[in-house]
């Protein structure tokens, strides 16, 4: 096996991090993800795909804390070629990318906003959840992502889903109060699924971090402007630096006297509470109920993940 | 992207009726066209919403393709109308299933009506296939969800443009 290399920003920067095991990191790093899939309900019964799936050898355990969620423990076929993927009967998604759609818990009926949907993994899990009743209104920025989110949908059978090409920031011009839920899985550095890319960590540097903050605090702006009082947003990231994650959060709590942090409950997962001092600084200490996810807690992959409430009555 | 007109609508129902036996379709729904004779299903809710909505690039979902008066099911449109197709249908095994989801041409001796057959395997529908006069079968998969072919040496030279 080959070794990983850090960035030196990102070697510093990591040892300057609270509760984190930097060795424990770097042997996350070096393992490939588990494969893991969700069973779509949309489109059949989920024991009649499960069945499908052993019946080619397949064997997986489900995943505790995502409904239709299956891990990999057997099976030696690509699932990206199998006729059950083809036909949107599974799809492949890694096991904790499922948690925040989790967190969001979409209900049917409701109206749920992805705000940076592209490729489709969460899209995918929010119609599910919804079940046909409802809406699901899919936003991406770029073109071609669009285009991969749209056959992902597609492939998933959803009815009640709109697909739209804009910058997510611009949202709340036409769509303010709107909607019940909103999901900003916000572009980020990526450091939590650097196993997929050992590329990211050693091209990694502080300016980049810097750089999407500044995008991800509009973000969560927009996103939390079309809520509409009651609602619920849940912000995520699939990356460990404070700047992308805690600090985003607080800078929602500072714009908007509505926002207020909700605890996040997690059965069966190893997990953290987010971070409140960072840098000299004190961050708000609500902050707490956020969730960070390290590689090595699950031998899967990093999140961060916070969940907002939009206070009022709509 | 415009709504079907209900004249537009009650053509739809008479042919899929005549090719497929379907009775009762997308009842429920809102069709809309979208180009070159593509329908897309979604509900009516969306649609309310689409209305307050910028930069749309799709909604719902892709069912079908109408051409001449022939229609083309999607594998979504074909699932959604399910046991309602009654006609035209061919029961694939799974050798053919493969090749099916691969627009591998299959060959069939039976004489179907109409310019399409819809594809079956146990309880699922796969969409259509153009049946030329040959009786070869073509699957309408589209690339981005074909399973791929392996390349073998046999294969190779026609995996070539």
């Amino acid at each position: 096996m080959g070794e990983i290399k850090l960035s030196e920003s990102l070697r510093e920067y990591l040892s300057r991090m609270p509760d984190l095991d930097l060795d424990l990191l770097l042997e996350a790093y070096r393992k490939p993800l588990p494969t893991s899939f969700r069973v779509n309900t949309l489109k059949m019964d989920e024991h009649e795909i499960l069945e499908m799936l052993k019946e080619k050898g397949v064997s997986f355990k489900e995943i505790p804390w995502a409904r239709y969620g299956y891990v990999v423990e057997h099976g030696s076929i690509d699932l990206g070629k199998t006729l059950e993927h083809m036909l949107g009967l599974i799809y492949i998604q890694a096991p904790i990318s499922m948690l925040p759609v989790e967190v969001l818990d979409p209900k049917p009926g409701e109206k749920v906003l992805d705000l940076c949907a592209a490729p489709g993994s969460k899209s995918t899990q929010i119609a599910q959840l919804l079940n046909g009743l409802g809406v699901l209104v899919a936003n991406d920025i770029s073109f071609e992502r669009v285009k991969a989110l749209a056959s992902n949908l597609q492939r998933f059978g959803v009815l009640n889903v709109i697909i739209t090409l804009m910058d997510g920031r611009k949202f709340p011009r036409f769509a303010r109060e709107c909607f019940d839920k909103v999901l900003v899985d916000a572009p980020c550095s990526s450091l939590g699924i650097v196993s997929k890319n050992w590329g990211i960590a050693r091209s990694w540097s502080p300016e980049i971090a810097k750089r999407l903050s500044k995008v991800q605090r509009q973000l969560i702006v927009a996103g939390f402007d079309c809520l509409k009082p009651g609602g619920e947003l849940v912000y995520a990231t699939c990356t460990l630096t404070v700047e992308e994650n805690e600090m985003v959060v607080q800078h929602l709590l500072e714009r908007r006297e509505s926002a207020v942090l909700k605890e996040i409950d997690l059965p069966s997962l190893r997990y953290r509470s987010g971070i409140v001092e960072w840098n000299g600084i004190e961050l708000g200490k609500e902050l707490r109920k956020t969730v960070r996810i390290m590689p090595y807690d699950n031998w899967a992959e990093g999140f961060y993940i916070a969940r907002i409430l939009k206070e009022g009555s709509s | 992207m415009k709504l079907l007109s209900p004249r537009e609508r009650k053509f739809l129902e008479n042919r899929l009726k005549s090719l497929y036996g379907v009775e009762d379709c997308f009842d429920d729904l809102v069709l809309i066209k979208c180009g070159r004779g593509r329908i897309r299903a979604t509900t009516k809710e969306t649609l309310e919403l689409a209305s307050r909505l910028r930069g749309i690039q799709q909604i719902g979902l892709y069912v079908m393709k109408i051409s001449n008066g022939d229609i083309s099911l999607s594998v979504e449109g074909s699932q959604l109308l399910d046991d309602e197709i009654k006609n035209n249908i061919i029961e694939l095994d799974e050798e053919q299933v493969e090749k099916w989801m691969k627009a591998i041409p299959i060959k069939t001796e039976i004489a179907y009506r109409g310019r399409y057959v819809i594809g079956k395997f146990n309880r699922l529908y796969l969409g259509s296939a153009r049946v030329s006069r040959g009786g070869l079968l073509y699957p309408q998969i589209p690339k981005w969800r074909r399973i791929p072919i392996a390349k073998t040496r046999n294969n190779m030279h026609s995996q070539l443009p």
